[in-house]
């Protein structure tokens, strides 16, 4: 198992956002998560990236233990992640923000940098051919002197996610990446993600667009209330009446 | 490729120039008989390694600092206090109370990484108060309190910078080496974390940046700079007394700082040459300092929030544009 998280909960006070819930995940299949608005999807989604401390249950990735670990040591770990708004370094250039992606992938220090020394340098170049084979990757190598503010909103999410991939992480976590994206855009995001997958990235996708889930996903997992509704694959999860009743409400049961 | 052998012989042609101005400079001045300009370039220089050091912790990593005078305090003091009691040759000392106050930059900079802008600033604030009130009043008169205390030159390997020429050419040195050292760090990995975490704190610290630790080395270098800045301030004045510690010493770097840019080389440059020749061209109007000071910063934050190199970058931008094309017009 890639991913195995057992009997996670977090509360903010009384409201039980993430109650109970066991997910366990293989390496080189694309997972999705949802469920209705509220049910605590990027709850869990901050869980699992160290935004959030579960107040109890187990996360393990690769053998390694991390619940309550800080955002960065996720990273180190081998998962990054984009975010549902935008979040990028908007002053930064494109290149720089997935050089910053590429943080924990760097060995010189600080004296190295202070210096200048001859390792940095090359370590410095070497990571420019990385950054333009990513950003060819998505289609912005034109684009990497731009400010990452500069771009239009398809492209930021793009952006997002080539920084994401850019610390070489096992596991990728998508917050909502069709997000405002049109039609076309949709589609080139289902090619981006089976390009993703052929890298031999795992990939966690929160997504309210059921076409592109059920599309793409090997996997479902549901939530409602914070609590694990359903999993399974789309068509089991397309049939099942639990599901059916959380997204259309109560009402619809004949 | 051709024009790009062109700029990079354009770029060494300047560089010349302007060492050899910086060199010649005081034999200019002297030859005028003005050696009191000599004596401001030296505090300009001062004053572009302490801003240079704020600039590092505001411009790029983002931290508000209202307190730098602090380090400036502890760099001078620290340096006159380490040579007076223990005997250690004045140079040793200036780099040991640079050291301290960076040590004692990151203590302050541990809780104060958690807080948010306006809660910094008063904290960075309060800490300057402490380390005033201090100084003012302290243990044993260890630090001659109000009366302040006499400094002796600096002294590299037996040779004493009695003059302010002598002074100006350590100066220049010791301002290149600090520059330079910026400009490697800031165009690295630790660079770009900074650049990362005033840009984005919640995706840097997702992207694998350490933030907490990357805030405190930040405000920890900072305070080196300026600690540096503040010890060589005392070995050159002979004299130093808290009154040049207080909160319009913090006032001024941060003016300094924002008129001439922030997140950069050039702007401290440029902010410190024009701030402190303002300053000393308008002596008269010393009791009005801090008037002037807030309609500067007031300015500034309104008009021009990127500093006078703002202003300039901005008008080459629009001449590229016009020449041709966006795809040459170069950033940063």
């Amino acid at each position: 198992m890639l991913l195995e998280i057992k009997n996670l909960c977090l509360s903010f006070g009384g409201l039980k956002a993430t109650n109970d819930v066991s997910i366990a995940m293989e390496e080189g299949k694309v997972y999705a998560l949802i469920g209705p608005n509220g049910a605590g999807k990027t709850t869990f989604f901050n869980l699992i990236s160290g935004v959030y401390k579960p107040d109890s249950g187990t996360i393990t990735f690769d053998g390694q233990r991390l619940d309550g670990k800080r955002p960065y040591q996720v990273n180190e770990a081998g998962i990054a992640r984009t975010y549902q708004v935008i979040n990028l370094f908007k002053k930064m250039t494109v290149l720089d923000n997935v050089k910053v992606g590429m943080h924990t992938k760097l060995k010189s220090g600080f004296i190295q940098s202070m210096f200048h020394t001859k390792s940095q340098q090359a370590e410095e170049a070497a990571i420019i051919d990385k950054a333009m084979d990513l950003l060819a990757f998505v289609g912005l190598k034109n684009h990497m002197n731009d400010l990452a503010g500069d771009l239009s909103y398809g492209q930021q999410r793009l952006l997002e996610i080539v920084r994401a991939m850019a610390s070489e992480p096992k596991l990728i976590l998508l917050d909502e990446p069709a997000a405002g994206m049109n039609s076309t855009e949709k589609v080139e995001l289902n090619v981006l993600i089976r390009k993703i997958l052929a890298r031999g990235i795992t990939v966690l996708l929160v997504e309210h667009d059921m076409k592109l889930v059920m599309n793409i996903a090997d996997h479902i997992f549901v939530l409602n209330h914070g609590q694990k509704l359903a999993e399974g694959s789309p068509l089991e999860i397309q049939n099942n009446p639990k599901v059916i009743e959380a997204y259309l409400g109560g009402g619809a049961k004949k | 490729m051709k024009s790009l052998a062109k700029k990079q012989n354009n770029k060494l042609i300047t560089s010349i120039a302007v060492a050899a101005i910086l060199l010649l400079l005081p034999i200019i001045l002297s030859v005028t008989g003005n050696s009191y300009s000599i004596l401001v370039l030296g505090f300009i220089i001062i004053y572009i390694i302490a801003v240079s050091g704020l600039d590092v912790n505001f411009g790029y990593c983002g931290q508000i600092s209202m307190g730098h005078a602090a380090y400036y305090c502890i760099g001078a003091y620290g340096s006159v206090m380490l040579h007076h009691y223990f005997g250690i040759p004045v140079i040793i000392t200036m780099i040991l109370a640079s050291i301290l106050a960076a040590v004692l930059g990151a203590i302050v900079a541990f809780p104060a990484s958690k807080l948010v802008f306006h809660f910094l600033s008063l904290s960075t604030i309060a800490f300057a108060e402490i380390v005033y009130t201090l100084v003012l009043n302290s243990p044993g008169k260890i630090t001659g309190n109000a009366v302040g205390m006499f400094t002796d030159p600096i002294n590299i390997f037996g040779y004493t910078l009695r003059s302010n020429t002598a002074f100006y050419y350590f100066g220049l040195v010791v301002c290149a080496v600090f520059l330079l050292v910026k400009w490697f760090l800031v165009k690295s990995k630790i660079g770009r974390a900074w650049i990362a975490i005033r840009e984005n704190e919640d995706a840097a610290e997702g992207m694998g940046v350490n933030v907490v630790k990357y805030k405190v080395m930040a405000f920890a270098f900072s305070a080196f700079y300026t600690g540096f800045a503040g010890a060589m301030y005392a070995h050159l004045v002979n004299y130093i007394g808290p009154d040049t510690f207080t909160m319009k010493q913090s006032v001024m770097f941060i003016t300094m700082m924002l008129f001439g840019g922030t997140g950069s080389i050039l702007g401290p440059i440029i902010g410190s040459m024009f701030i402190l020749l303002m300053t000393e061209s308008l002596r008269v109007l010393e009791q009005y300092q801090m008037l002037v000071f807030g309609v500067i910063l007031l300015a500034v934050v309104l008009a021009f929030p990127g500093g006078i190199l703002g202003v300039v970058k901005d008008v080459i931008k629009k001449i590229k544009l016009k020449k041709g094309g966006v795809k040459n017009v170069v950033r940063n």
